[in-house]
């Protein structure tokens, strides 16, 4: 698994681990993100139960275990918590962050060490050390409990499953020319996302964040202006139609 | 028969399928009991042996039924710790593989306390489960004894039932085929779970 930092300044990393060119064959490709601060550390979706040994192989060669005091699931799909189980065993007194709505069923990865911190539908913030993020609801994008996590001093934005692209393990971690990527993100984001009035609620809360990187949870990294030509190209998309997701595939 | 699996977690669950029809089958036995009992009343006299026979017929689904449900509940029990020593087997392979691929790691000794955790609650499992399984082990015997019993009451209720006149001795016959019928299905639940419980030990 590759290990990538996004930023750094005086209070604060962000990391990136993707790409593992170990995993099994018929799993998704997932991006898994990291803020470590002075004393402590936020792991961002932190994968799947396949991914696990590796997971933690990588982030050990970064930061103590016992550093990471926080967890945050975005939803609760199997290729973002169902490690929780095995992250119970490593980081008995972590915290996990996550939709309200799913706690009772994240549960059932097993948690009997983590305590459970429920974000509320309108979202909060978390400060660890100096660093504020801020938990920025994303509901039916896709999940129906569905959050990102911005940080303003950094300007990068954890989108989760929006702005996610299917592809292979050995693809570039940033989108390096827009028009060409469209073609790897349509279908998702026209299946996985049901609703256009969510979606079109969120491009207009996010549009007033000032945002460096993007960073979804599949596929590549979006920077600068494609930021921008991302959140064009999503408030035009038509979501949530299975028949036309295939027509137009 | 189905073939003895081979992870133990679902062996276990198997166990405690087969226990669990084992049960039902004694309840049936206890309104065996009660028939014997009705039909012995209206024989009257002529099936005054009978009589303390349904007695024994009684006292046999009464401890088969205490019993399967003691049985039952440690199968449960062990069910559930086969169920944790999985999760925490897994856990410790895990953690083999992190203290390979990050060796070299200037943190990997922060995963140190966390593994011996494991370890521990790994070895106090497996001691739990093995306990586990004796005990299991020990009940299904002596359940398994009890059951001999029955094979007697059937011959004395059959023995009994040819005195009680061509009235009643079809139905006395009846009860008698249905203690032995409910005892021997019983006996090979036990059976199959014996064996099973043998290749648990193995683990």
């Amino acid at each position: 698994m590759k290990t990538h930092k996004l930023f750094e300044n005086n209070s604060h990393t962000w990391l990136m681990f993707g790409r593992d060119d170990e995993k099994p064959e018929q799993i998704i490709d997932t991006n898994q993100y990291i803020v470590i601060s002075n004393k402590n550390a936020l792991l961002m979706d932190p994968g799947g139960i396949e991914l696990f040994s590796a997971m933690l192989s990588a982030v050990i060669k970064q930061l103590p275990a016992d550093k990471i005091t926080h967890l945050f699931a975005s939803h609760q799909d199997p290729d973002i918590i169902s490690s929780l189980g095995l992250w119970d065993q490593a980081l008995p007194s972590a915290t996990l962050h996550s939709p309200w709505i799913w706690e009772s069923f994240i549960k059932h990865f097993g948690m009997n060490n983590i305590s459970y911190s429920a974000i509320p539908d309108e979202g909060s913030s978390l400060k660890i050390d100096q660093v504020t993020l801020d938990f920025i609801p994303a509901h039916y994008l896709h999940s129906s409990g569905n959050f990102n996590v911005y940080d303003k001093e950094a300007k990068i934005l954890m989108s989760g499953d929006i702005g996610a692209a299917l592809e292979t393990v050995d693809a570039p971690l940033f989108v390096e020319d827009f028009d060409e990527h469209i073609d790897k993100m349509k279908m998702f984001h026209q299946r996985w996302m049901p609703s256009n009035e969510a979606k079109n609620d969120w491009v207009k809360r996010v549009r007033k964040l000032d945002i460096e990187m993007m960073c979804p949870q599949h596929g590549r990294i979006f920077k600068g202006d494609n930021v921008k030509r991302f959140l064009d190209w999503f408030e035009a998309l038509e979501v949530g139609l299975i028949a036309k997701a295939k027509a137009q595939e | 028969m189905s073939e003895l699996s081979n992870n133990y977690f679902v062996s276990v669950a198997e166990i405690a399928a087969k226990l669990d029809q084992a049960t039902r089958i004694a309840q049936q036995l206890s309104l065996t009991a009660s028939n014997a009992r009705a039909v012995a009343l209206r024989a009257g006299e002529r099936a005054a042996g009978f009589r303390p026979l349904t007695d024994f017929i009684d006292r046999l689904a009464e401890i088969t039924i205490k019993s399967s449900r003691k049985i039952n509940k440690l199968a449960a029990n062990l069910s559930q710790t086969s169920a944790d020593k999985v999760r925490a087997d897994s856990a410790i392979a895990h953690f083999k593989v992190v203290f390979v691929k990050a060796k070299d790691s200037e943190f990997i000794s922060s995963l140190d306390e966390v593994h011996q955790r494991s370890l521990t609650r790994q070895a106090k499992l497996d001691f739990s489960y093995r306990r586990q399984i004796d005990r299991l082990s020990d009940e299904l015997e002596m359940l398994s004894s009890e059951l001999r019993n029955a094979v007697i009451l059937a011959t004395l209720s059959r023995v009994e039932a040819s005195q009680a006149g061509t009235q009643y001795q079809d139905a006395l016959i009846n009860v008698a085929d249905n203690v032995e019928g409910a005892a021997s299905k019983i006996k090979e639940h036990i059976h199959y779970s014996q064996q099973m419980v043998s290749t648990l030990e193995e683990y």
